[in-house]
């Protein structure tokens, strides 16, 4: 099967194999089957010599969680986030198999209305216990949200699908520290719904560049900053130039930032505060970390705003959450995660710190308390110059 | 995960009896034989291209392993252990059809008794992930290959491996106290142990850089080292690699030991500034890595006997790394070497050869001319305190040609080593890379005592046949290697 990979990007692989130390997968399955040198070459068995897309082959590109840690671990700077989303967008097209699941569970992301109605609905069905377990769904849910709110023009605040719907407090919290920085915000809300990050993670490339369109299109009124709170919502806004092709997509991904990366260029006009009596661990999001790569402005945010700011011994591997991933493949992304608890145990820290909702959701589902970085912001903002209490509140 | 079979129509399955016993022993999901995942093994790190890999088997314990060695015998097949896959003398690639033996799934520290500086660790286990785990007691694991964010323990004690640090420390060898291993027959054998000189002949430091053609280590025993208090990293840039190499000499010669000395050429230089930007300079012709460790006193003394004796060589500058995150810029620069050249070019061929310290300068003009003769752009990075060469050939495979003249280039650098009074390897291994060499280092009765050591361990040749040995010597011509199996492998 021609899996329409450009032959130069496919060739760049020398495979050394020091990438394999940094694929999640590889880490918990010791299979090179399961590491982007593996999958590499599987791609050119199936492109360059033919041979068939067999359960094995699918599985091994399916099961890439696209976290993109292998990418700065490749010392050739093989694209390897290309490789694997092409080759998922064909097999998506040209062989849709279990491509269909992650169609209908995606459905939703770009009707805001049904999915604020569906996500209350599971709130609930949460709290009643009525949620199949393996989804994992929090019982914090929330069934209602506060309404956003406009207070200037200087940047936007993209607010997303899911995490409108679960996690708007992060937004609220988002939008108070940057209007505490002296900014005025528009949520961007309904008019923007989806980024389509989940669709082309899952070969639906097609979905996504008609999110991408609109997107442009409902936000080029004027050419103000777009601020992102969720990395993986961001990493695809910014890589929407390439996505698209155009001038126009270029000039829109130049004025995507991550919430953290922005604030960091104004943090001096945030007010002193006195640090959160907490230990911080900073859990990177792999887009932040990996695509992004800007996630040192979360340390250089967070550091005034907590007592101690620690560091996780892992190097950034993922924790398995990937977007719909830990639905698609729940055993591998409890494994992953389970590397992850190790570690966060071995940092000891009162809550960790993860700017992105599938990373905490993922981590919350196994106990651990998390917050968003803004919301640690907000908090030391809102009790500032008051002590603090020594533990987070429950989330 | 779960990973199901292919679905084939009952009536057209074709039921391997080999793959039946393998699976029966381990797991379905542990004996992999889709042909797409084998092809995957056809290949290590190296430029050469291996056979067709038989089934890939994923054994947990020394049973399994067990298990699978008394199935390959009785099934007449050989097996080649795989750890990482990093090598670069084609020593994991298979030949005859093996079967695979990886050691990916064997991957867990049992046990670190840090009072008699030892630790027992599965084979798989990651050579960085266990100086990492030991990082909160203050020790580490001395070898430390540039692959050693990748590579295996397993593999360390197959190839024997080095790296910089090996200078001061000694390579694997000196850190591996005791192996398990399963021999080609289905035997375990515990060679070597945690006495300080255990009794009889030192079979363990006969294993240890075996290739995988004594059998499979399923547990090893490693030293562990104290971390030093003091470390001190230079870093003397020069006008000609010439200067350089002397220099290393001199340091040497003047008695000082350091941890390491590493040279890079200009051309590498620049490539390892532009993917790590450790503040490299890009002027000079060579630049040498020098760290000394120990008490703080010492090394600062160290550290001033090798600024002087740089600058009497020929050091155009001389900088101390200034802090940690300094330092380890630097090393990191020096330890992705090789994979930074490969922003330059699709492929590369890396020699490692040894030659003494002190025909260092000579060998390096002499590999210089070699490559331009054929046309081919050269880098150099050397452990140059062992004398151990690391000529970097650049090509695109994708040139009909190329890989020929490249081959060809490599022949004279190695023979241009031996002339010199080297040896083929330092620390990447034989392989099936050097084999053709080792009648030109060996005479014929060294290397009929290497194959009888080898058959003594493995009188059928069935443990990673095809290496090491060159044919005559060595199990090449067993029938194992020249029977193409048929069913399920098409």
């Amino acid at each position: 099967m021609d899996l329409h990979l450009d032959p130069d990007e496919l060739n760049a692989c020398v495979q050394c194999g020091l990438c394999l130390p940094h694929c999640p997968t590889y880490r918990v399955s010791g299979d090179e089957t399961l590491s982007p040198r593996g999958r590499i070459q599987l791609m050119r068995e199936v492109q360059l010599r033919g041979a068939p897309v067999t359960v094995e082959v699918r599985a091994s590109f399916e099961t890439c969680v696209q976290c993109r840690g292998c990418e700065p671990a490749c010392p050739s700077g093989v694209p390897y986030g290309h490789l694997i989303e092409k080759t998922r967008e064909t097999l998506a097209r040209e062989a849709p198999g279990s491509t269909r699941w992650s169609r209908l569970l995606l459905a939703p992301l770009g009707r805001p209305g049904l999915l604020r109605l569906g996500s209350s609905a599971l709130a609930v069905a949460a709290r009643l216990r009525l949620a199949p377990k393996r989804f994992g769904v929090p019982t914090s849910l929330p069934v209602r949200r506060r309404p956003h709110t406009t207070s200037g023009d200087d940047v936007y605040l993209f607010t997303g699908c899911v995490m409108d719907a679960w996690q708007r407090d992060v937004h609220i919290a988002g939008q108070r520290v940057i209007e505490a920085a002296g900014f005025g915000v528009t949520p961007t809300g309904d008019a923007a719904p989806c980024c389509g990050a989940l669709h082309s993670h899952a070969g639906l490339t097609d979905t996504t560049r008609r999110f991408a369109e609109n997107m442009i299109a409902a936000l080029r009124v004027d050419d103000r900053p777009i601020l992102v709170d969720s990395a993986g919502c961001g990493a695809a806004m910014k890589d929407y130039g390439r996505l698209l092709g155009t001038r126009e997509a270029d000039a829109f991904s130049a004025r995507v930032f991550d919430i953290q990366e922005w604030l960091a260029l104004h943090v001096d006009r945030l007010p002193v505060v006195e640090p959160l009596d907490l230990t911080v661990a900073v859990q990177d999001p792999c887009h932040l970390r990996h695509v992004q790569r800007v996630h040192e402005a979360t340390r250089i945010v967070l550091a005034p705003m907590v007592r101690d700011l620690v560091e996780l011994d892992d190097e950034g591997l993922c924790c398995g959450a990937g977007g719909a991933y830990s639905l698609l493949q729940p055993e591998l992304a409890g494994e992953i995660r389970g590397r992850k608890l190790g570690s966060i145990a071995r940092a000891a820290p009162d809550v960790v710190a993860s700017a992105n909702p599938g990373c905490s959701m993922h981590l919350g589902a196994a106990g651990v308390a998390t917050m968003h970085p803004m919301e640690l912001i907000a908090r030391a903002l809102d009790v500032s110059p008051a002590r603090t209490p020594a533990a987070p509140p429950p989330r | 995960m779960r990973i199901r079979e292919s679905f084939t129509p009952w009536r057209r399955r074709v039921v391997d009896p080999l793959v039946a016993d393998l699976r029966a022993a381990l797991s379905v999901d542990r004996v992999r034989i889709d042909g797409a995942e084998r092809a995957l093994m056809a290949r290590d790190a190296s430029v050469f291209a291996g056979g067709v890999a038989g089934p890939t088997c994923f054994p947990v314990s020394t049973a399994e392993v067990q298990a699978i060695m008394g199935i390959a015998a009785a099934h007449g097949r050989a097996i080649v252990p795989r750890g990482a896959g990093t090598g670069l003398a084609g020593g994991a690639i298979p030949l005859g059809a093996p079967i695979v033996v990886s050691t990916g799934k064997m991957n867990r520290i049992l046990e670190v008794d840090t009072a008699n500086r030892v630790a027992w660790v599965e084979p798989g286990v990651i050579n960085l992930d266990l100086t990492t785990h030991l990082t909160p007691v203050g020790f580490h694991f001395a070898p430390d290959p540039s692959s050693q964010s990748v590579c295996t323990l397993g593999g360390n004690v197959a190839n024997n491996s080095g790296g910089p640090h090996c200078l001061a420390y000694g390579v694997t060898d000196a850190h591996v106290l005791a192996v398990e291993v399963v021999s080609a027959d289905g035997e375990v054998l515990m060679l070597g142990g945690l006495d300080a000189e255990p009794a009889g002949l030192d079979l363990r430091g006969a294993f240890v850089g075996g290739e995988g053609t004594l059998g499979i280590a399923t547990r090893i025993a490693v030293r562990l080292t104290k971390n030093a208090p003091a470390v001190r990293t230079l870093l003397l840039s020069f006008a000609t690699v010439r200067d350089a190499a002397e220099t290393v000499s001199a340091i040497i010669a003047a008695g000082i030991v350091p941890a390491a000395l590493e040279v890079m050429d200009q051309r590498i230089t620049v490539a390892v500034e532009n993917f790590v930007g450790a503040g490299y300079p890009t002027d000079a012709a060579a630049v040498l890595l020098a760290e000394v460790e120990g008490l703080a006193a010492g090394v600062d003394i160290d550290a001033a006997r090798i600024d002087e004796i740089g600058r009497a060589n020929g050091a155009t500058g001389v900088r101390l790394a200034g802090t940690e995150h300094e330092r380890a810029l630097l090393w990191k620069g020096r330890k992705t070497a090789f994979g930074a050249i490969a922003q330059l070019a699709p492929d590369y061929y890396l020699h490692d050869t040894v030659v003494p310290r002190s025909a260092l300068a000579d060998v390096l003009e002499q590999v210089y001319e070699i490559a331009e003769r054929h046309d081919l752009v050269v880098m150099n990075v050397f452990h140059a305190g062992d004398g151990n060469l690391h000529p970097l050939l650049l090509f695109d495979a994708r040139e009909e040609g190329t890989l020929e003249r490249v081959h060809a280039a490599g022949a004279e650098i190695v023979r241009a080593s031996l002339a010199a009074g080297g040896v083929l390897s330092g620390e990447h291994g034989i392989g099936v890379e050097k084999q053709r060499f080792m009648g030109e280092l060996f005479t014929d009765d060294d290397l009929d005592h290497q194959a009888r050591l080898r058959h003594a361990f493995d009188p059928a040749c069935r443990a990673n046949p095809g290496k090491v040995l060159p044919s005559g010597h060595s199990c090449a011509d067993i029938q194992a290697l020249h029977e193409v199996p048929t069913g399920v492998w098409g």
